[in-house]
């Protein structure tokens, strides 16, 4: 199966599958700034997955924001800063805590699991629950549909890639991006579940196949919005930076604060919201 | 202007503090510890050797946990159990065993691995039973990290003079609150921004989670506040910080939003044992990361000695 071929099938998976959108709200988590809700979707599969959304108090349209998944079990609840501007949805993928009832995701385990077919690999669904939770957070009236980010890891990247009409893209902490040479770097995880999945005896070919399916920079060109990538090593990066088409760099000091700061104002700058920081300064 | 080091962060401490948390102990060492080490070749490498861990703790529970031996070096060993953040899951702890260490990395009930019986999740956790200190959900949590320095305890290639604790945010609170309890045994303590520190005054300091959770349950439950406030003090790192012994190392993020630099100051004012305090300005939780890792491995190995 080709590269567009694999992708075409996801997409031919939701599109006959209806979301059947829950959304509850979230009593304790809604204030003068914004209402909470949980949200419950279909995904492929069918799965049904959970997201955290809320609404800026006060006439919208708003921008808006989809944070994809870290690689964890647990996803905080989306920051107040961050309801307070932006209708904000945080997906949790199948296998997740609150999206885990027919499945849970092992750590270590989940970056391995299904990897030697690309037809079984667990990625190619949690990309689907991304695009889904995409479509969905697109079709909700309070959203200015102009003014729609997704940020997070190479999940963003290919939401962003799969789904048109994002009008910026925050990248940081790819996981997937040079995944078989950076797992050779140290024996930390969550890249160290490959060096276990191949001392078990994996084929690398295999390994390699499936992982070229994901590759950020293979969905790169398909990515029109501006892209900030956060990176500490502007060479280690240079090919997807130059694969995207409207890319920046932004160059991680290590210095989270200021990071932290930083990405919140590239994001705030392009939508025409107030930038915040997460540490208060009365 | 916020003047973290010369902030005000009070607790009250319980007139039953120590009793309380002696009761925890000694309900524990009623339940054999039951240790179950099961070898995982899929996860080894030619220099560590890894292991599936069950143990028994508080209220009977099994707990998980991995633990990791350097391979083809001569025991004993120093040993280290590294506490996960709350968001996280503990990860293999083969880093620490490549540099000679016995490595146990502690999955409290409520993680994945142990949370067969006990599960608040995520949303959660920090809230849960919050009323009550009898039954507050980190009761057992806390009593779970301290069962598994008795795992070490129990295993005859450590070295029981020589063992550690180390991690960061809900790690680092923890770290403070298992050598309290354990006083005699641990030889040192690394915390990195620690939480579950000023669990009180943090909420006020930051709208950031896991502290946004104690916002919301008071939100929703405002008459509860003295109750909460009751409750967290039996848990409060700046009640436990007096009583340990062992040499710890914390350092902070000046610009921490998830555990507020305030509350950090705050502990390290409270320790009266020997102890360093690195800052790291302009930086938020991660403290310092990933330079201040080479302050946290000279500390360990200036104190347990890996290799010796």
């Amino acid at each position: 199966m080709d590269f567009e071929s694999y992708w075409a099938a996801v997409d031919d998976e939701l599109a006959v599958v209806p979301a059947r959108a829950v959304l509850e709200s979230v009593a304790e988590r809604s204030t003068a700034e914004s209402v909470s809700y949980t949200v419950r979707l279909t995904s492929s599969g069918p799965y049904r997955v959970f997201g955290h959304l809320s609404i800026p108090s006060g006439p919208g349209p708003f921008p808006a924001l989809l944070m994809t998944p870290r690689y964890g079990s647990v996803n905080h609840v989306p920051h107040p800063n961050d309801r307070s501007r932006y209708v904000v949805f945080g997906v949790m993928h199948r296998g997740q805590r609150l999206a885990d009832e027919s499945f849970a995701a092992a750590y270590p385990g989940l970056l391995t699991l299904g990897i030697d077919e690309p037809a079984s690999y667990i990625y190619r669904g949690i990309v689907a629950d991304c695009l889904r939770a995409a479509e969905f957070l697109f079709g909700l009236a309070e959203v200015d549909p102009a003014r729609v980010a997704v940020s997070g890891d190479d999940l963003a990247l290919l939401t962003a890639a799969r789904r048109p009409g994002f009008g910026a893209v925050r990248l940081s902490e790819l996981l997937f991006y040079r995944a078989m040479e950076a797992r050779l770097r140290s024996s930390l995880y969550p890249l160290e579940e490959l060096n276990d999945h191949l001392r078990a005896g994996a084929v690398e070919e295999q390994v390699l196949k499936t992982l070229s399916f994901f590759d950020p920079v293979r969905h790169a060109s398909a990515v029109s919005a501006p892209t900030l990538v956060a990176a500490d090593d502007a060479d280690w990066f240079a090919p997807l930076i130059e694969a995207l088409p409207a890319s920046e760099v932004y160059q991680v000091t290590h210095l989270d604060g200021t990071d932290n700061d930083a990405l919140d104002a590239w994001l705030a700058d392009r939508f025409g919201v107030p930038p915040m920081s997460r540490f208060v300064r009365p | 202007m916020r003047d973290p080091e010369n902030a005000v962060v009070e607790v009250e401490l319980p007139a039953d503090f120590d009793e309380f948390w002696a009761a925890g102990l000694a309900e524990c060492a009623t339940y054999p510890l039951d240790p179950v080490l099961t070898e995982l070749p899929a996860l080894s490498t030619d220099k560590v050797i890894v292991y599936d861990l069950r143990y028994t703790s508080y209220g009977g529970l099994r707990i998980a946990g991995w633990y990791t031996v350097p391979r083809g070096l001569p025991a004993p060993y120093p040993a280290l159990v590294t506490i996960p953040g709350y968001i996280s899951e503990p990860t293999v702890p083969k880093e620490w065993s490549e540099l000679g260490y016995a490595a146990l990395a502690v999955a409290p009930r409520g993680k994945l691995r142990s949370n067969d019986v006990f599960n608040p999740g995520y949303p959660g956790l920090l809230t849960h039973n919050i009323v009550d200190h009898h039954t507050y959900g980190y009761r057992g949590f806390y009593l779970d990290v301290v069962r598994a320095v008795d795992v070490l305890l129990d295993r005859p290639e450590v070295d029981a003079e020589r063992i550690g604790l180390q991690g960061s945010s809900q790690g680092g609170g923890l770290g403070l609150s298992t050598a309290a309890l354990r006083p005699d045994v641990i030889a040192c303590v690394a915390a990195g921004a620690p939480y579950l520190c000023g669990i009180m005054t943090a909420p006020t300091l930051t709208r950031s989670y896991p502290y946004e959770e104690i916002n919301e349950y008071l939100r929703a439950h405002p008459k509860d506040a003295d109750r909460v406030r009751e409750t967290v003090a039996y848990y409060d790192g700046l009640n436990f910080a007096p009583r340990v012994q062992a040499p710890t190392l914390l350092y902070l993020g000046l610009e921490d939003d998830v555990c507020p630099p305030e509350t950090g100051f705050a502990v390290h004012r409270a320790l009266r044992c020997e102890k360093q305090l690195h800052t790291f300005p302009h930086c938020a939780h991660h403290a310092g990361l990933p330079d201040v890792m080479r302050i946290v491995e000279d500390f360990l190995a200036d104190h347990l000695k890996p290799g010796r």
